[in-house]
């Protein structure tokens, strides 16, 4: 106790170099803090750009379906539905088609990817219908379908129907087509590769801010396009789905990651559907790291200067508590105990600091313009994300960093020989 | 630390002749061919005590004398402890302290030795009773007589009421008469002051050396401290004078 009262009141003998000090610790903590908080808050952005767009939090697909999207590695997906329906963990799925196709309008020509959406289902699960900019959203009608397949009177293998197609605004400009505009699907069917084409109408026009989707993405209702493409009512591409807990899609082991694989079936997260973020996040953890060595580094020699500074100042004085039977192991532990408190009290500052800064960004957002980074836009502005691990882990650090720093002047301090400390004049 | 007798045999040099001082049990400090010396070099070596033998009695009032330079701080650190001896031996209260480790010595001073020094004597951070009662917190005495001791050191150096005042709130003479109650306090064999004086007024110096004086008396408590000043000399009931390091006369008065 009689340490702790004098280390206490020795931090305020010279209140401006203490003050300095903890504002040195502070700084670098509430930096930290705020550094980690806008790293979270941006892959999170990142991540619900990601999964609540329109991938959703996992899918399953044919395996070997990924490598090279191949329309024959379609499956039967009723019974997968039926799983997912009845897992409490889901949240949401949704059923897909999905083929590449030549895309032609009347002015131009591009090549693209037709995606057949249940319009009720992909609503739920990502913005589809919130990133429409022009136009309405699919209705879910497959009476286009039947009119499709009922279309014998076509002269030509033209399948003519008024299907509802949303295209990217991006895709729109290149074909110069707008809300109303027919447009020709040339592709080929499952299975035959059978060259088939459907018309469609534009019904809307979306933009996602990812570039990969506006330029060459168009949705059209799913079973219309099953017809197309020569497929079953209850055959897709893919099943997109989204968990109630969106931590549950990084666990591998959940019990309807473990049903929804076998031989042919490969579900996966989001993570190992987008290896591009994986590597972003685990990019961005080094990057926290080579923040926190560098602010770590400068605070611990922030630390010791002060402290030996502190000592100087003080060594006559240490020269008297030798003198009169100080230990000097009890000198090393007055000086810890200084570093302690200092720590203490700046993390206290810190925190208070980096709470206040990161609730408030936390709510208002840092504005970082519209970036795309690895094809992933961040168009919105970054919430930082403040979590208790923040405010438990890195003060601690800072603690056990500044008591660190400390232990080089703590032995310094209790080698000081009393006869050589009493010589030197204050 | 008090139950180590003198098993340590002393480090005498060749070169220093045993001009022990004849050993008497009643002596506290026993010192025999103390020397310290600094510097390696045998042309540059500083001989800052050479050879001292002396006894200091129980409750003797000794003043150790002579110009600046002369050694008499580097004796007192030596009687004290604070110093590391070069050849010789320090015995205190029948301990040789000259081996101890820092530690040990440590815990020897705080048991057996007061001291005070030219100045900044007391710790800054703390009250006037605070400084008296740290000593006896290292010592491990329980809070009530800690409590007691302080109000009787206070009183006994004249500072009722004085001791929450941290130690730039007293004058130069007052921070010394608490120096004096902190080095009482542990209740030590003997108190050595360096100087005690040096930095106060002469009327204030008679003061304290009256007190000390007093308090040796009364309390039959040995104090052995250094000074160059004659006014504050003449009231030590012995005279050690040294110069270049060596006693050149011992008196009686």
């Amino acid at each position: 106790m009689q340490t702790l009262k004098l280390a206490m009141r020795n931090i305020f003998r010279n209140t401006r170099r203490s003050v300095l000090t903890i504002m040195l610790i502070g700084f670098s903590l509430s930096a930290l803090i705020l550094t980690d908080a806008i790293t979270r808050g941006m892959l999170l952005l990142m991540t619900q750009n990601v999964t609540q767009t329109f991938s959703g939090e996992a899918q399953s697909h044919r395996k070997g379906y990924r490598q090279n999207l191949d329309i024959d590695l379609y499956f039967t997906s009723d019974l997968l539905e039926k799983q997912l329906h009845q897992d409490p963990a889901v949240k949401f799925y949704t059923s897909r088609v999905i083929s590449g196709a030549m895309i032609t309008s009347s002015h131009n020509v591009a090549a693209g990817l037709i995606y057949g959406v249940d319009a009720a289902g992909e609503s739920k699960l990502g913005k589809t219908q919130q990133a429409l900019i022009q136009g309405n959203y699919l209705t879910g009608s497959d009476h286009a379908a039947s009119d499709i397949l009922a279309s014998d009177n076509i002269t030509s293998d033209l399948i003519t129907s008024d299907g509802e197609m949303l295209m990217g605004y991006a895709m729109a400009e290149l074909l110069e087509a707008d809300i109303g505009d027919r447009i020709v699907v040339s592709l080929s069917e499952v299975d035959t590769g059978e060259l088939t084409q459907a018309l469609f109408r534009i019904s809307g026009i979306f933009k996602f801010g990812i570039r990969e989707f506006d330029n060459n993405v168009a949705f059209v209702n799913i079973n219309p396009f099953r017809s197309v493409l020569g497929l079953k009512a209850n055959q897709s591409h893919e099943i997109a789905f989204s968990f109630i807990d969106p931590e549950d899609a990084k666990k591998p082991d959940l019990d309807i990651f473990k049903q929804l694989n076998n031989e042919t079936i490969e579900t996966l997260g989001w993570l190992e559907l987008n290896k591009e973020i994986s590597m972003i996040i685990e990019m961005s953890s080094y990057a926290s790291l080579i923040v926190g060595i560098v602010l770590f580094s400068l605070t611990v020699l922030g630390v010791i200067n002060s402290m030996f500074m502190s000592i100087y100042e003080r060594i006559y004085e240490f020269g008297v508590f030798l003198a009169i039977g100080t230990r000097p192991v009890a000198l090393a532990l007055l000086i810890l105990c200084e570093a302690l408190l200092i720590s203490l009290i700046s993390c206290f500052f810190g925190m208070l600091l980096s709470f206040a800064i990161g609730s408030w960004t936390g709510v208002h957002g840092i504005p970082f313009g519209n970036v795309e980074f690895s094809g992933i836009a961040i168009s919105s502005n970054i919430l930082t994300q403040l979590h208790s691990s923040q405010f438990i882990n890195f003060p601690l650090y800072v603690i056990l960093l500044t008591l660190g720093a400390a232990i080089y002047p703590a032995i310094f301090a209790a080698r000081i020989a009393p006869t050589e400390a009493l010589q030197r004049s204050l | 630390m008090p139950s180590k007798r003198s098993t340590i045999s002393a480090k005498l040099s060749d070169k220093q002749p045993a001009t022990a001082a004849p050993r008497t049990d009643q002596a506290i400090i026993t010192t025999r061919s103390l020397c310290r010396y600094y510097g390696d070099d045998e042309h540059n070596k500083v001989k800052a005590v050479d050879n001292i033998s002396i006894e200091i009695r129980p409750a003797e009032f000794t003043a150790i004398v002579g110009p600046s330079g002369s050694g008499k701080t580097t004796l007192l650190h030596l009687l004290g402890g604070l110093d590391d001896v070069t050849s010789g031996s320090v015995e205190l209260a029948g301990t040789n302290i000259a081996d101890m480790s820092g530690a040990q010595l440590a815990d020897f001073r705080r048991d057996h030795i007061g001291f005070i020094f030219q100045a900044y004597n007391l710790i800054p951070v703390l009250s006037a009773a605070e400084n008296i009662e740290y000593i006896m917190l290292l010592q491990g005495i329980n809070n009530n007589t800690r409590k007691q001791r302080v109000e009787q050191m206070l009183a006994q150096v004249g500072l009722q009421g004085h001791g929450n005042r941290r130690p730039n709130k007293l004058s130069g003479g007052q921070q010394q008469r608490v120096a004096i109650a902190r080095a009482m306090a542990s209740k030590p064999d003997i108190i050595l002051a360096d100087e005690p004086t040096a930095n106060l007024d002469s009327k204030t110096g008679i003061a304290l050396l009256d007190l000390m004086k007093t308090l040796n008396e009364t309390n039959n408590i040995t104090f052995v401290f250094s000074t160059h000043d004659e006014k504050i000399m003449n009231r030590a009931s012995r005279l050690i004078h040294i110069e270049d390091g060596q006693v050149i006369k011992d008196e009686n008065r």
